[in-house]
């Protein structure tokens, strides 16, 4: 029996030794296969089939033979499964090395909208009066003479009507397009003729007969008006700092300085610290900066307290003292939304909002 | 306003530099607009706002500057000597309209024309008037010193030196100094001699009783005229003097006797003539003073500050009111009477308020007095911008007035140019002209949106609606190196109108083919939008023809009126516990069938588990026959109470299979 224990043993290691020499020119998955099915298979596997003839071998040598296949079966096992997860590696990588894209090439971009300028600034002007607890109002563009006017203590002929040349409608002596959002004011508190707290802004297109680089035939307003017991001048001045800051921040010095509009009394003009020459009036090269006239400020809006008259106008209209004088008092202000977007943007001509230009409009983000 | 600093200090002793000069009367409300220098003297330029006609003069600045800095205010010098005949034998006036004169004053000069001594040419020339004589020089010079304007006649074309002030009468002519012959009318007010009008009331003299060189006497004019005669009389004329923007706006009543006294001053003082004895003046309405009653708690309620009594004292008589005391601190003020804007109490709470100075005023927000927000149709607006943003969309935003079209539009009496005389009543033609606009720099691919208002023609006023306009032409997206993008064509806009209304809650809007679309549409390609059955909008490609720029793709607009209250707040439903089942049912049709007559069919044949009709394919080429068209549409079945069998299911759809035959249309499977 030892004749056939050596053989055997001879036959484990010569089947090593193929193994190790079949092994390293595997280079694909069938190739490893085959290698499996010869040496490993289940039914024809040449470890197999010694490990069938075990049976054949004394017993004190069996367990010796047994160890030994067994430690090649498990070697082989191994390195099969190596290579193959090699090759499997390598294949991957080479699907990946084939499925790369070129990462600097531009992207597949959505279309992509934008907002007009102004209505960005508009919508963020309405945003900070809203978190003062201001609600927005809206009134028709055509409206009438006592609306725009009378009621606004501009009666005909009075000087201040020529400050606002105006758009009437063919066959009407009395309709017209608004000059301003005051008449806002009127409409407001006339159909809120309840205990008088109002707190309102209205934004909203004007017309005026004009039409330059400064000057458009359509613009945009946002009118605010507060009233109620207590309103006073010092109330004026703080929400007009207050939103003024939010819009272009604090370290832009503020002016209040008197003026005047029929409807308000006493009348304050607001001016902004000049962005141009920082308020100096001056530029850097010690040349006068044009942008200010060298006063170091540009205007930004007018306000001012409710005029009484506005007040009695209002109550005469609705056939009672609703808004009386001696109670309530109230401030309005009323801001170029252009002139805000001009100003935060650098934009030098007011006609390129209503041009409907891509190339001035895509410039924005919108 | 120009106001030279030389002169300014002939009446009040200020010593501050012209420029800090400046920003001191701007915050006193006269605001600094320029300063020249020229090494010798400053002129500051300055923004009188219209109410303030007492501060367009030297000396009224004078009065501010010297209640800004404390300073004694001198008064102007009247002296003069008369000498001569009484100027009453010479000259006379009758002021027979006093609601076009409350008053008139009237001095006779004896003169020596010829030109002004070099001072007062040059003061002129700072004011920027051109120096004419020395008697015209003076009326100007004494306007731009204290306000008031005057008249020279020559005494000699005064017929009898008898002139009356009165209305014009109808057919009468006036030949004004500045050449030019006006037809008159009875809304004009002129000074009138026997023989017809010398000179216009208030705004300016007339050419034959000018003064020459060959004048020796003349008659001076010094009125007050009503401000609404002047302003009605200049603007029927068309004309706008340095006088009439005075008069109109209110001068002083007080000026006419204070001008001709200082225009006889300096005739003496410049030795250019001698003034006779007499003042003729003639007050046809008196004007008193106005008086104003002025409450320490007025000055709070309105500035929000005390303001020291004795302040408020100073600066009130700085300013020329007439001051006394009333009880609890009140004041009975009398006004100055070149401070013809004066008329409230809160009228002297601004000048209190611009003198005692804005900066004085401490800040503060009003206290909270409730929410705000925004109303439920601006939000909604808001959200609109969004999702067309989101769509792509680039906003654009149009002037609201447009050509005429010859509909019943909304027109301008008095527009800036033909092509803006009527008001918008759809918002296509904008977004037209903005293709346009952009397509004549090479710009042709674009998607732009506009929400404005739109109006139309009403009863008693026009109506305003809401809008909103799309355009999109060209190509759908940008061009990418991946492959070429496809042009926008029909069912894009239909698409984003789709998604807006759905992301609104906004339905149901019915697109349908519509019968008489406007001729700028291309007929096959487009649609009237129908909300319960009314007309809301149109949409559709453009008439080849009526393309404008010669675009590449197509060119899409959409004109919506999206008017009315948002829709409430959506409502949760319990999510469907049995399963849905879908089936396939591919149909054909003439061409001409509209998909949506098909699945109306279908919905209303298939009973009420069919929950959804869906076209998920046309085709029309072959095999499909030419003239005809293959839809495949699934129909989805769905249960909220239990599971549906295959049995219901069938039934329901050989239902639909028997109505769509009987109204002859091909089933090809399901």
């Amino acid at each position: 029996m030892a004749d056939s224990e050596n053989e055997l043993r001879e036959k484990v290691r010569e089947l090593r030794e193929e193994f190790d020499k079949l092994l390293p020119d595997a280079r694909d998955l069938a190739v490893l296969q085959s290698l499996r099915d010869r040496f490993l298979g289940r039914k024809s596997g040449e470890v197999t089939a010694l490990m069938k003839g075990l049976g054949q071998v004394a017993a004190e040598a069996k367990r010796d033979l047994g160890q030994a296949l067994n430690t090649l079966k498990n070697d082989m096992t191994a390195r099969l499964d190596e290579a193959r997860a090699l090759i499997e590696t390598e294949a991957q990588q080479q699907v990946l090395t084939r499925d790369r894209v070129d990462v600097t090439l531009p992207g597949r971009r959505p279309p992509r909208g934008r907002r007009h300028p102004l209505t960005v600034t508009r919508e963020e002007l309405e945003d900070v009066f809203i978190a003062m607890g201001y609600e927005v109002y809206e009134g028709p563009e055509v409206d009438d003479d006592f609306h725009c006017f009378e009621a606004l203590n501009m009666p005909p002929d009075h000087p201040a009507r020529d400050m606002q040349d105006t758009f009437y409608l063919k066959g009407s002596k009395d309709l017209l397009l608004r000059t301003h959002t005051s008449t806002a004011q009127i409409r407001y508190m006339l159909e809120n003729a309840h205990p008088p707290h109002v707190r309102i802004i209205c934004p909203g297109k004007v017309f005026r007969r004009d039409s330059d680089i400064t000057h458009s035939p359509m613009f945009q307003q946002i009118e605010g008006l507060v009233v109620g017991p207590g309103i006073t001048l010092g109330h004026l001045k703080g929400t007009i700092e207050a939103f003024v800051h939010v819009l272009f921040g604090a370290e832009r010095a503020v002016r209040f300085r008197p003026s005047y509009f029929p409807y308000t009394e006493p009348s304050v003009e607001v001016d902004l610290g000049c962005a141009v020459c920082f308020g100096k009036g001056v530029l850097p090269s010690g040349e006068p900066c044009r942008v200010c006239k060298q006063t170091g400020f540009v205007e930004i809006l007018g306000s001012g307290m409710m005029n009484p008259a506005v007040f009695e106008a209002v109550n005469a209209r609705l056939g009672k003292t609703v808004y009386d004088p001696e109670v309530v008092t109230g401030f309005a202000f009323g801001l170029g939304i252009e002139r805000v977007a001009m100003m935060r943007h650098g934009i030098d001509d007011i006609r390129l909002f209503y041009g409907d230009d891509l190339r001035f409009l895509e410039q924005f983000r919108g | 306003m120009k106001l030279p600093v030389s002169w300014l200090r002939e009446y009040v002793a200020v010593e501050v530099e012209p420029r800090k000069l400046g920003e001191d009367l701007t915050m006193a409300g006269l605001a600094l607009e320029g300063l020249e220098s020229d090494g010798k003297d400053a002129v500051l330029d300055l923004d009188v706002t219209t109410n303030r006609v007492d501060a367009m003069n030297v000396y009224g600045l004078a009065r501010e500057v010297s209640v800004i800095y404390g300073l004694p205010l001198k008064p102007l010098d009247l002296s003069f000597t008369e000498k001569g005949a009484p100027a009453s034998g010479a000259f006379d006036v009758t002021i027979e309209a006093a609601d076009l004169c409350p008053r008139f004053c009237g001095r006779v000069l004896d003169v020596r024309m010829g030109p002004s001594p070099a001072w007062l040419r040059d003061r002129l020339e700072q004011m920027g008037v051109r120096p004419i004589s020395n008697v015209v020089d003076l009326t100007n010079y004494v306007m731009l010193e204290m306000g008031q304007p005057s008249h020279a006649f020559d005494l000699a074309k005064v017929p009898q030196g008898r002139l009356s002030v009165r209305w014009a009468r109808e057919g009468e002519r006036l030949a004004t100094l500045d050449g030019v012959e006006r037809a008159l009318h009875p809304r004009v007010g002129v000074v009138a001699g026997a023989t017809g009008p010398l000179a216009l009331a208030g705004i300016m003299g007339g050419a034959s009783s000018e003064v020459s060189d060959d004048t020796r006497t003349v008659a001076l004019e010094a009125a007050y005229w009503e401000p609404l005669a002047i302003r009605r009389a200049a603007r029927s004329l068309g004309m706008h003097t340095e006088a009439s923007h005075r008069f109109e706006r209110g001068a002083d009543p007080e000026g006419t006797v204070v001008a001709t006294a200082r225009i006889a001053h300096l005739l003496e003082k410049i030795g250019a003539g001698t003034t006779r004895p007499g003042l003729i003046d003639r007050v046809a309405a008196p004007k008193p003073r106005r008086t104003v009653s002025l409450r320490p708690s007025r000055v709070r309620a309105v500035l929000g500050i005390d303001v020291p009594a004795d302040k408020t004292k100073t600066i009130l008589t700085g300013l020329g009111f007439g001051v006394k005391a009333e009880d609890a601190g009140t004041l009975r003020l009398e006004a100055p009477t070149w401070r013809s804007d004066i008329a409230r109490e809160d009228d002297v709470v601004e000048e209190i308020g611009r003198h005692y100075g804005l900066d004085e005023i401490p800040s503060s927000l009003p206290p909270a007095a409730a929410v705000g927000g925004l109303r439920p149709t601006q939000a909604e607006e808001r959200t609109i911008r969004e999702i067309l943003v989101g769509a792509g969309c680039t906003e654009v935003v149009n002037y609201a007035f447009e050509a005429p079209t010859g509909g019943d539009g909304v027109v301008l009496a008095n527009p800036l140019a033909e092509d803006q005389s009527v008001l918008r009543s759809s918002l296509v033609p904008g977004l037209l002209r903005a293709y346009d606009e952009n397509a004549r720099h090479g710009r042709k691919d674009l998607a732009i949106f506009e929400i404005g208002r739109v109006f139309k023609a009403g009863t008693s006023r026009p109506r305003e609606e809401r809008h909103l306009g799309i355009l999109l032409a060209g190509s759908e997206r940008k061009r990418h190196w991946s492959g070429k993008p496809r042009d926008f064509d029909f069912y894009d806009l239909k698409g984003i109108l789709e998604l807006l209304l759905e992301r609104l809650g906004r339905g149901p809007l019915e697109v349908a083919r519509a019968e008489n679309v406007p001729s700028f549409l291309h007929p096959g390609q487009s649609a009237q939008i129908l909300r319960d059955g009314k007309k809301v909008g149109l949409l559709g490609a453009l008439r080849l023809t009526s393309r404008p720029g010669g675009a590449s793709g197509g060119v899409m607009t959409l004109d919506l009126d999206f008017g009315g209250e948002p829709p409430p707040r959506d409502r949760f439903r319990a999510l469907p516990r049995f399963p849905a089942v879908e089936r396939d049912l591919s149909i054909v049709v003439d061409a001409g069938t509209a998909a949506e007559d098909v699945a109306r069919r279908i919905r209303e044949a298939g009973g009420s588990a069919l929950v959804a009709v869906t076209v998920m394919d046309r085709y029309d080429r072959p095999p499909v026959p030419a003239g005809k068209v293959s839809l495949l549409l699934s129909l989805r079945y769905e249960d909220r109470e239990r599971t549906l069998t295959g049995e219901e299911v069938q039934g329901s759809l050989d239902e639909v299979v028997r109505k769509l035959r009987a109204a002859g249309f091909d089933i090809r499977g399901e």
